[in-house]
């Protein structure tokens, strides 16, 4: 009984203590953290405002070695409208982070890991931060690179090379590119929406004689959720089918 | 109408770019300026990425034939009015359609109204668009 009635009296204190101790702590200037940018994001504006894959529509300062083979590209698949995402491809960078044709995205914020997620391709990238990031040797080249991240202030900046070499991108580019974004909120729309607005400098010296730049603007979502993105199940039916038909069987 | 023609090209170009222009088709054999309301019997369809699939039995002066067409991801769809189960084999239903640049049958279905009324699509999102587009069909 006694223990008990120490436990409440204790647990009271301390209950007191802490009530004390929190709005005290409340009330003084505690350092003031990063914006958090965690959320569903969609276009700011025009949907056609974006990276896609199709040709940039301004001249851009490449080189004419590369320009050749990016007119070849065109040319092969521009008649046919062929694109990496008919394919079930991911956009890649720039591309993800320039519109991701058009699809919202998702950012999920810790101080050590931003992920971002694009609804198109369930496409993922994952922004390290400080110690969480892996030694460059361990690094995996890929069509989004490998990103590093740090805070200027408010603005969120990410890093990224180990990319690949990407013909179809709109701002295609070698495997020696190296991509910053500088990520910073600006004043709200009139619909009172948060807006991200997302600024590209890419570099890549076999490609370009002067760094490319573009500009990208999302609105935030409230409460919103990105959709599930399934693309390859198509094949896959259609490789059923055709097992099915070489074995003189119906489809299951 | 002018601005809602134009933002839906816009939209439709970009989403092609991104989304459709599979392994099969791709958006640029379609002509989104246009748009061509069609009646028919729902032979086939899924909705799938990266876009939907379906075959129309269509009856006009040529007979009762069968007409292929696809359109937006699932996503797109979802996001424009349709949900799980509302076209089913054998339905009457009605596609708004933007026809192939070649002149050949089929299309990109832009919106449509199901056997039971109700309109999806980027266009047909209140009953008053999918009532004008199924009197189109009906020759009205």
């Amino acid at each position: 009984m006694t223990t008990v009635s120490i436990k409440k009296a204790t647990g009271l204190s301390m209950a007191a203590a802490c009530a004390l101790l929190c709005s005290s702590v409340a009330g003084a200037a505690a350092p003031k953290g990063p914006p958090d940018f965690t959320g569903v994001w969609t276009n700011a504006g025009a949907p056609a405002i974006g990276g896609t894959t199709g040709p940039a529509a301004q001249p851009l300062p490449i080189r004419p070695e590369a320009k050749a083979r990016v007119d070849a590209y065109q040319k092969l698949v521009t008649p046919l409208g062929e694109t990496p995402g008919g394919w079930c491809l991911g956009t890649g960078l720039p591309g993800s982070m320039l519109g991701s044709g058009g699809y919202p995205m998702e950012i999920i914020q810790r101080p050590e890991q931003i992920t971002i997620v694009y609804e198109a391709h369930n496409e993922t990238r994952r922004v390290y931060f400080g110690a969480r990031n892996a030694p460059q040797n361990d690094r995996v080249p890929g069509r989004n690179g490998y990103s590093t991240g740090h805070w200027e202030g408010n603005t969120l900046v990410v890093e990224t090379d180990n990319l690949v070499d990407q013909i179809d991108q709109r701002y295609a580019h070698s495997d020696e590119a190296k991509v910053v974004e500088r990520y910073h909120l600006e004043a709200p729309d009139a619909q009172g929406r948060r807006i991200l607005v997302a600024d590209m400098t890419m570099t890549d010296p076999a490609f370009y004689t002067a760094p490319v730049t573009a500009q990208k603007k999302w609105a935030q979502v409230p409460n919103g959720r990105l959709l599930p993105y399934e693309c390859a199940e198509e094949n896959w039916i259609k490789r059923l089918e055709e097992l099915a038909k070489k074995a003189g069987v119906a489809l299951p | 109408m002018k601005n809602i023609t134009l933002t839906l090209a816009a939209t439709i170009a970009l989403l092609g770019l991104a989304t459709t222009a599979s392994a099969h088709h791709s958006a640029v054999q379609f002509d989104f300026t246009k748009q061509v309301p069609i009646k028919g019997v729902v032979k086939h369809f899924r909705a799938i990425n990266p876009h939907m699939q379906m075959i129309l039995a269509v009856t006009d002066a040529k007979g009762t034939h069968d007409i292929e067409f696809e359109g937006h991801s699932t996503n797109n769809m979802y996001r424009n009015g349709y949900r799980k189960g509302m076209i089913n084999v054998g339905d009457a239903i009605t596609v708004n359609v933007a026809p192939l640049k070649d002149g050949h049958e089929g299309g990109y279905v832009v919106s449509a109204v199901t056997a039971s009324g109700e309109p999806f699509g980027m266009k047909s999102r209140n009953l008053a668009d999918a009532a004008k587009i199924q009197a189109q069909a009906e020759g009205k």
